[in-house]
């Protein structure tokens, strides 16, 4: 049977979202899989809430209906939180920890909430795999290759039925150069992430 | 090279994975369009970034124009020239265009000429969510509504033939969510170019009483020509059990989310897919009501089909029941969600309620995250030295007349500058119109692109009227919102040729107003003091606030290995917060006591160092803290 994915990826503009969405997408596309991607482009060039959606099979529509995702993305965690509403039953969700204050948070003279506050109130509803991608990519040489750390994620966590090795194509064929080193090394340091996490879920049903 | 160029070098029958635009700019290719003209604006930007991108080398001419009339105007005289040509805009950019188009519907068309518009359903980034399938039938033109990538480039080329073969402009209509799609595609060959002889008789082009009186019947013959013609073959397709009860009509991003709804619940249900909405395929339409005795019209946004379908039941005395939006089944607002879209068919069906919708609760307070200005975008420093000018000068109860561009997020916290916005270039005529209306100070933002777009108009109106405001143009020389596209104040033109800038203030000086500063809004103390002089003018005043878009420098910067950045001195910062909460940089926020700057978002711009921003001259240049 093919596995049927319905991804939704969140983040803030500037965190390469839509890279993220191309990566994922390209590579089912390379592994003989059929895929679809809405991008949504909002009003800020900048800083903004950014979402892609991803779907991995036979769609004709590229929104991920409301509960139907199978997989959340979010590069950041309150857009982690703001996109718990379109989850449902069969929703895992992976979180990268790198925090990106909005200023409304500044103008009212407060703080970032606590990222173990954030995991909690997600945990109580569904699955969560935590990650500091940021850490990583800095470790892989670039701070902008958070979102080749998650890619490297998903697949150590068994969540993408994608072929490694056409993922890492992918990477390098996107990224020319020294940046393609950096962001294989990035991948690579994710993968081995979920590995020490030491689950390996299964690939959704 | 550039990411767009497989779009130019593919060959036909290979794939590619093309955002709707994208393909619909190899569709321009392949149909062997000579001309292609826009203003931009989203969702249709993408066209323009591929078509000013590869023109050069694909021989193709292309033109970022003042404004959509005039990019409709640039388009038909190619037309007429012989030349086949493309003008595409977002949805409200048609509105612009109208006048022009009205007037090509009676004339015709010499060359094939195909209109775009993109539509905003839900409004990602518009005023409104006007439905432009409208805009055909006030013209009494053709449009056409793909719902995919590749059908975005398939049937722009229909567009064509039909314009060829009709001589009328072509309306296409796409919507945000086929516009920014991105699936499969598969092209095809690239047509060669050619100019058409074309044989005008004299007074053919001119829409003068006398020949327009004609040209109307000419115009409604040709339509009728069109009703009869096999286009709706091309354009019309049937799927699904011929037999069901149910029958389906769809079109656009509304028949992707039928589609995928009648799979999920198991239904085989008929389903015809309008690719064509006017003329209305009559017989068709007509032909599978019949077949059915429930049909339900799925569509975005106001019920086009739906009102065509209820008049051809009346006309062939159908008795089919029809579920759409004037019977309160489906919104009359907004784009359709999958959810409400299953919802409906369960009901119509009596499936039983959906148990799987997210019934998922968030436990705890989300910050709001608004649309917001750049790192060291110049339009914060400009928002921040009026607000400050407005309260020194005490101005009770100003009035900010705002308008379309990255400046109208000066409407959010904390700078609120927006009394009222409405559209391209209206932030003058609505100022000179508060001027003669009321006493209150009013203050007037524009953008540089959107100042030539449709803001000198109001401009003359304002000194020929005798207005008494404050315009500050806020030009950093591009297009910024809709992803940085040259306008005329920008010395680039077609795929990097130069051009001769037009000067903004040489265009405000010849409108004769009684002053006129230029600023940087990096230079808070020098903007201040000019904004204040400004206010304290009657009469029309204008501050044009002059700094190049960050993007743009930090896009050059990244490419020369510059790399500046400012930090927080904790020693120093008192925790004021000033800065985060009238300054509002996305690169700064608060941890514990203090303000701390994100290294990977700051721009380097410096403003913020500025006693204005800190007082306290807590934020150093990095590098430079330990030597302080």
């Amino acid at each position: 049977m093919r596995v049927q994915h319905n991804i939704i990826i969140a983040g803030v503009g500037g965190q390469g979202v839509v890279t993220l969405g191309l990566m994922i997408s390209n590579a089912a596309i390379s592994s003989g899989q059929k895929a679809i991607m809405s991008e949504i482009h909002g009003l800020a060039q900048r800083g903004g809430t950014v979402s892609v959606d991803v779907r991995i099979g036979d769609y004709y529509a590229p929104i991920v209906p409301d509960g139907d995702a199978d997989i959340i993305i979010a590069l950041e965690p309150l857009e982690a939180l703001r996109s718990l509403k379109r989850a449902g039953p069969r929703t895992v969700m992976v979180m990268s920890t790198e925090k990106l204050p909005p200023v409304s948070l500044g103008i009212n003279k407060k703080q970032y909430p606590d990222i173990a506050d954030i995991c909690s109130s997600i945990e109580k509803q569904l699955k969560l795999h935590v990650i500091n991608a940021l850490d990583l990519a800095r470790e892989a040489g670039n701070y902008r290759a958070v979102n080749t750390v998650i890619a490297g994620f998903l697949l150590g966590l068994g969540l993408l039925d994608i072929p490694r090795e056409i993922i890492e194509n992918e990477i390098s064929r996107v990224f020319s150069g020294k940046g393609a080193q950096a962001n294989l090394t990035a991948f690579n340091l994710g993968y081995k992430a979920a590995e020490a996490e030491g689950i390996k879920e299964k690939a959704i049903p | 090279m550039s990411p767009y160029d497989s779009i130019l070098t593919a060959k036909s029958g290979d794939r590619l994975f093309l955002l709707g635009n994208e393909a619909i700019a190899r569709g321009v290719l392949e149909a062997g369009v000579h001309i292609a003209t826009t203003y931009p604006g989203t969702p249709s930007s993408e066209v323009g970034d591929v078509l000013f991108e590869i023109a050069g080398k694909a021989g193709l001419k292309f033109e970022f124009s003042v404004n959509e009339k005039v990019a409709v105007e640039s388009a038909f005289a190619a037309s007429m020239s012989g030349l086949m040509s493309f003008v595409f805009m977002k949805h409200v950019g048609m509105n612009v265009a109208a006048d022009a188009i009205m007037s090509i519907a009676y004339t015709g068309t010499g060359a094939p000429m195909v209109i775009m518009t993109a539509d905003d359903p839900s409004m990602f980034s518009s005023q409104n969510e006007q439905d432009n399938r409208i805009y055909a039938q006030l013209a009494h033109l053709p449009l056409i509504e793909p719902s995919n990538p590749q059908e975005a480039k398939d049937f722009l080329k229909i567009a064509f033939h039909i314009s060829r073969d009709e001589g009328l402009p072509v309306i296409f209509r796409t919507t945000t969510r086929t516009s920014h799609m991105r699936s499969s595609v598969v092209v095809g060959e690239i047509q060669e170019r050619h100019r058409e002889e074309i044989s005008a008789s004299p007074g053919r082009y001119v829409a003068l009483p006398s020949n327009s009186y004609r040209y109307k019947e000419t115009l409604i013959s040709k339509m009728e020509e069109i009703s009869g013609t096999n286009y709706q073959d091309l354009l019309v397709t049937r799927m699904g059990n011929p037999e069901s009860l149910h029958g389906v009509i769809a079109s656009g991003e509304a028949f992707n989310i039928m589609m995928d709804s009648l799979k999920k619940l198991g239904l085989d249900i008929e389903v015809l897919k309008l690719g064509i909405i006017n003329p209305f395929p009559e017989k068709i339409v007509a032909e599978f009501m019949q077949k059915h005795p429930s049909v339900i019209v799925a569509e975005e946004v106001d019920p086009v089909i739906e009102t065509a379908c209820r008049s051809l039941a009346q006309k062939y005395g159908l008795s089919v029941n029809i579920t759409g939006k004037l019977d309160g089944v489906f919104p009359m607002s907004h784009e359709l969600s999958p959810g409400a879209v299953e919802n409906i068919l369960r009901e119509i069906l009596a499936l039983g309620r959906n148990e799987r919708a997210s019934t998922y609760q968030i436990s705890m307070e989300v910050p709001a995250r608004p649309p917001v200005l750049c790192p060291g975008c110049p339009h914060r420093g400009t928002y921040f030295a009026v607000k400050r000018a407005v309260k020194m000068l005490r101005i009770s109860d100003p009035v900010y007349s705002s308008d379309i561009g990255c400046y109208s997020l000066g409407d959010y916290d904390p700078f609120n500058e927006a009394t009222v916005m409405l559209s391209m270039g209206s932030s003058i005529g609505v100022a000179s119109g508060i001027s003669a209306a009321s006493d209150r100070r009013v203050i007037a933002f524009i953008g540089d692109s959107t100042f030539f777009h449709g803001g000198i108009p109001g401009l003359i109106n304002a000194v020929h009227n005798k207005s008494r405001l404050l315009l500050v143009v806020m030009d950093n020389d591009t297009t910024a919102m809709t992803g940085r596209q040259p306008n005329p104040g920008t010395p680039v033109s077609l795929a990097g040729q130069y051009t001769r800038e037009v000067s903004i203030e040489e265009v405000v000086k010849s409108t004769g107003v009684d002053f006129m500063k230029t600023v940087d809004p990096y230079d808070l103390k020098q903007t201040l003091t000019a904004v204040m002089d400004a206010l304290r003018h009657d009469g029309v005043s204008v501050i044009i606030a002059k700094r190049e878009c960050a993007i743009l420098r930090d896009n050059r910067n990244k490419k020369l290995g510059v790399e500046v950045k400012y930090t927080v001195n904790p020693e120093k910062c008192t925790g004021c917060m000033n800065c985060v909460t009238n300054f509002a940089c996305p690169a700064m926020s608060i941890s514990g006591n203090r303000v701390v700057i994100d290294p990977n978002l700051c721009d380097g711009c410096s403003v913020c160092t500025q006693p204005y921003v800190c007082p306290f001259q807590a934020i150093e240049m990095e590098g430079d803290a330990g030597a302080a």
